[in-house]
């Protein structure tokens, strides 16, 4: 037995290069001399060998679903963010009627009829305004969370959705969106759109701001009616669409243009 | 449902890929966690041994670095960035859950071929206790130390890097993991030429 016999810390050191010269130079002597040592030294050489040599695994395919998943509604949420965001800033509002400016409040539920244009979300350049500056000058309690800009939800809706309960008809149809943006009707509140509903009226209302998105029924049937201002001030663009309105695939049951 | 478009990633560097994500692309991040994900994954297996742990830790990573972007610094490659990312993701899980890395799961067939449960002393591979279990007794530093090194072939520098200490110190963890493993993967294996031993490289992967 070898009074000298070196252990594997020792080794591994050395192999590592992290022993001192002279203690480097006395432990290769030895090796040069102990086959026992020479040994214990080709066991650390191996363990290298048998990390690297062991397989890789690959991601489960559930895992790499799991993960794409969880990515995709994380961007989904910082997307939607983003994209309003761009939507705000360019948005220039051209004078609404002043029957339109109520309606995106009345959407929500409440009746404020003294809103001025420059209160309501994104006119006049304000895109820049914190929301909170819309809301205290002049839309008061719940309502600011109906005029179309919710500060703390997120994403936040660039609308709210009304449940007139009215029953439009095609022959009628502008008639009784006229009637229920003017206020004539008595609104009562839906829940903020989910996504399939925003991306559906934001494909059709494109760069205008809907005045009405009312949860209704259109012959007997549930529809949404959508309306957004027209080509002239007064006039508005209607969409009738079915319930199963996305952005892929509206379902629009009538369009009337400038009624 | 977004107005920004999907746009070709063939061949965009990852750097790019993340400014991309940074900047609010919401493909460039998928991207970048498809192309490493593989990797990221064998590293967060090998740290806690536990798919189930691995599993949540590589998400919670994945979630993270998606967060954290903005705060990527260009000085070092992404790879390394989110590497880092996992490391620490598992680190978490291992202080807060008392993970015990050296008990497998056995219900994960890309496992099992990493982690015989019975191993076989006349196993032709030689390897008498398997690679896993034996991983599962090293301290949290020197397992990730000789995963990184000697299992993905990572630089000491990279890996110095990674784990955000100095070269010296990973050298020196990782010179304690093979001492410890040396024993545990000691017997039924092939012997090289004694005239070799000498001189031989610690790291064992060609850089």
């Amino acid at each position: 037995m070898n009074p000298a016999h070196l252990d594997y810390d020792v080794l591994a050191d050395l192999a590592e290069g992290l022993l001192e010269d002279d203690q480097a130079a006395s432990v290769s002597a030895h090796l040069d001399t102990c086959a026992d040592c020479r040994d214990l030294s080709a066991d650390l050489t191996d363990v290298s060998r048998i990390l690297a040599e062991a397989p890789a695994p690959s991601m489960p395919a559930e895992l790499a679903d799991r993960i794409d998943t969880a990515i995709a509604a994380e961007s989904l949420n910082t997307a939607a963010v983003v994209s309003l965001e761009e939507r705000r800033g360019r948005r220039h509002w051209r004078i609404l009627s002043a029957a339109a400016a109520a309606v995106v409040v009345l959407g929500g539920g409440a009746a404020v009829g003294t809103i001025a244009l420059d209160n309501t979300n994104g006119e006049q350049g304000s895109a820049s305004a914190p929301p909170q500056d819309n809301a205290r000058s002049g839309i008061t309690g719940s309502q600011q969370e109906s005029g179309g800009m919710a500060p703390n939800a997120a994403p936040a809706p660039a609308f709210a959705v009304a449940r007139s309960g009215t029953d439009y008809r095609a022959g009628t149809l502008a008639a009784q969106v006229g009637q229920v943006v003017a206020g004539n009707q008595k609104l009562s509140a839906a829940d903020a759109p989910d996504t399939r509903l925003r991306d559906c009226v934001l494909g059709l209302a494109g760069e205008r701001k809907p005045v009405l998105v009312d949860q209704a029924e259109y012959e007997g049937n549930p529809a949404t009616v959508i309306a957004v201002p027209g080509d002239t001030p007064g006039k508005l663009n209607v969409w009738v669409v079915g319930p199963e309105c996305s952005a892929q695939n509206q379902h629009v049951l009538k369009n009337i243009k400038n009624a | 449902m977004t107005s920004v478009s999907m746009r070709r990633v063939d061949e965009v560097p990852d750097k790019e890929l993340l400014a991309r994500h940074a900047q609010g692309d919401p493909h460039a991040f998928a991207e970048l966690v498809h192309r490493h994900r593989d990797r990221m994954w064998a590293v967060a297996l090998r740290t806690l041994g536990d798919p189930e742990e691995a599993a949540d830790a590589l998400q919670d990573a994945c979630l993270s670095a998606f967060r954290a972007a903005d705060r990527f610094r260009g000085d070092a490659a992404v790879t390394t960035w989110l590497h880092r990312i996992v490391v620490n993701a598992c680190l978490d899980r291992v202080r807060r859950k008392s993970v015990r890395p050296a008990t497998p799961m056995g219900d994960d067939a890309t496992f099992d071929a990493v982690a015989p449960k019975m191993p076989d002393p006349t196993d032709a591979h030689g390897v008498s206790l398997d690679v896993h279990s034996a991983l599962g007794q090293l301290p949290f530093e020197q397992r990730a130390a000789l995963i990184l090194v000697d299992m993905m072939g990572y630089s000491v520098d990279d890996a110095a890097q990674v784990m955000e200490v100095p070269p010296g110190t990973i050298k020196s963890r990782c010179a304690r993991g093979r001492a410890r493993l040396a024993p545990l993967l000691g017997h039924h294996r092939n012997r090289r030429e004694p005239k070799n031993v000498g001189g031989v490289e610690g790291g064992g992967m060609p850089k």
